[in-house]
């Protein structure tokens, strides 16, 4: 059995991808908004892709999960803790779905995700890797409290900025206040 | 928690163990995607789509409650190759396919482990299901009439030619 575990936050819940994320996860891989996360894919690339977000909780006890919000139930996007092959160490990657951007839902999911590596699972540091023109995604970044600690090239995704997380005795109860 | 409906069964024959995939069966996955023998099932590939593929493999069984298993040495634990159940966004019906890795080719351990993978599927509600093969690749032709499978039709799976073969059910069988 896998058990992956549900958080929740002041706006969203992040549960375990599934069969019913497959429509918002398509639209969001064929758009264009996915080029900087390897995108776009075909509906069949799509569905491989979310079997494998599940299977990467399977193989590595840690994964991404679906973001929800609690008003609403809309499917808005991805985060959570990714280590794929060839990646310089574990991350804390987001995607938000189209329609989605602009709302603080990264920032507030990317913290709910940090904060189980660090006090569940941890982790004594982390990363995000953001491609260059991904600037949407720097500025969550940068709102989490990461800083820009080098580049990493990956021999599929290309030329990355490497994002360092605050360690985890500098955040308070695993948020970021002392970066608000 | 979400929780998804497996684990995966295991199943043992004579010679072999099926299993779930695992993390350590990376290495053999990916040196067999890298080699010209996976030039039939979507190779060769770099490591990263080789990890991705075995993550994949995992995830099917999670969407689909069938899927691809490791197929093991029951002597040495060493994986062999796969094979299994799939049923991709777009493919036409659940298909029996497999790979076996260079060094076990010639001893029918494909044989021995599609065997097993296609009487448990019966149990899961697979019957007479098809596998695609392309026509270059002999050796699987020859396991599938071996299998008793017999050619259907000509079709495609993501764009590639491809021949259907349809297994007998086991009412026929």
């Amino acid at each position: 059995m896998i058990a992956i575990p549900t958080l929740e936050t002041s706006r969203l819940i992040l549960r375990g991808p599934g069969a019913q994320d497959f429509d918002a996860f398509a639209a969001f891989y064929a758009s264009p908004r996915a080029d900087f996360v390897g995108g776009p894919l075909s509906s069949e690339l799509s569905w491989r892709m979310l079997a494998m977000e599940i299977g990467h909780w399977t193989l590595k006890g840690f994964g991404r999960w679906t973001i929800e919000t609690r008003d609403g139930g809309d499917i808005v996007g991805m985060v959570g803790l990714f280590e794929p092959e060839g990646w310089p160490e574990p991350e804390i990657g987001w995607d938000l779905f189209n329609g989605f951007e602009g709302r603080g839902y990264a920032t507030e999911a990317g913290e709910a995700a940090r904060a189980y590596a660090y006090d569940i699972l941890g982790w004594t540091t982390a990363i995000s890797l953001v491609k260059p023109d991904n600037t949407g995604s720097a500025a969550v970044a940068t709102r989490l409290g990461a800083r820009h600690d080098g580049d990493f090239t990956h021999e599929r995704h290309g030329f990355m900025h490497v994002y360092r997380h605050p360690a985890p005795d500098t955040l308070v109860n695993g948020g970021v206040e002392a970066y608000a | 928690m979400t929780a998804f409906t497996l684990p995966i069964p295991v199943i043992e024959t004579e010679r072999l163990i099926l299993r779930g995939p695992r993390e350590s069966d990376f290495e053999a996955h990916a040196s067999f995607m890298a080699s010209d023998r996976s030039q039939f099932v979507g190779g060769p590939q770099d490591r990263w789509n080789s990890w991705k593929g075995l993550l994949g493999q995992y995830g099917h069984w999670a969407l689909r409650g069938y899927g691809f298993w490791t197929i093991s040495d029951r002597a040495t634990k060493a994986p062999l190759g796969k094979c299994g159940f799939i049923y991709n966004d777009g493919w036409n019906e659940p298909e029996l396919g497999w790979h076996i890795y260079a060094a076990s080719e010639g001893k029918s351990i494909a044989f021995e482990a599609v065997s097993a993978a296609r009487a448990h599927g019966v149990t899961m509600g697979l019957d007479g299901v098809i596998s695609y093969i392309d026509p270059a690749n002999s050796r699987s032709l020859r396991l599938a009439e071996r299998l008793g499978a017999r050619f259907e039709r000509e079709g495609e799976v993501i764009g590639h030619a491809c021949h259907i073969y349809r297994h007998p059910r086991t009412e026929a069988a």
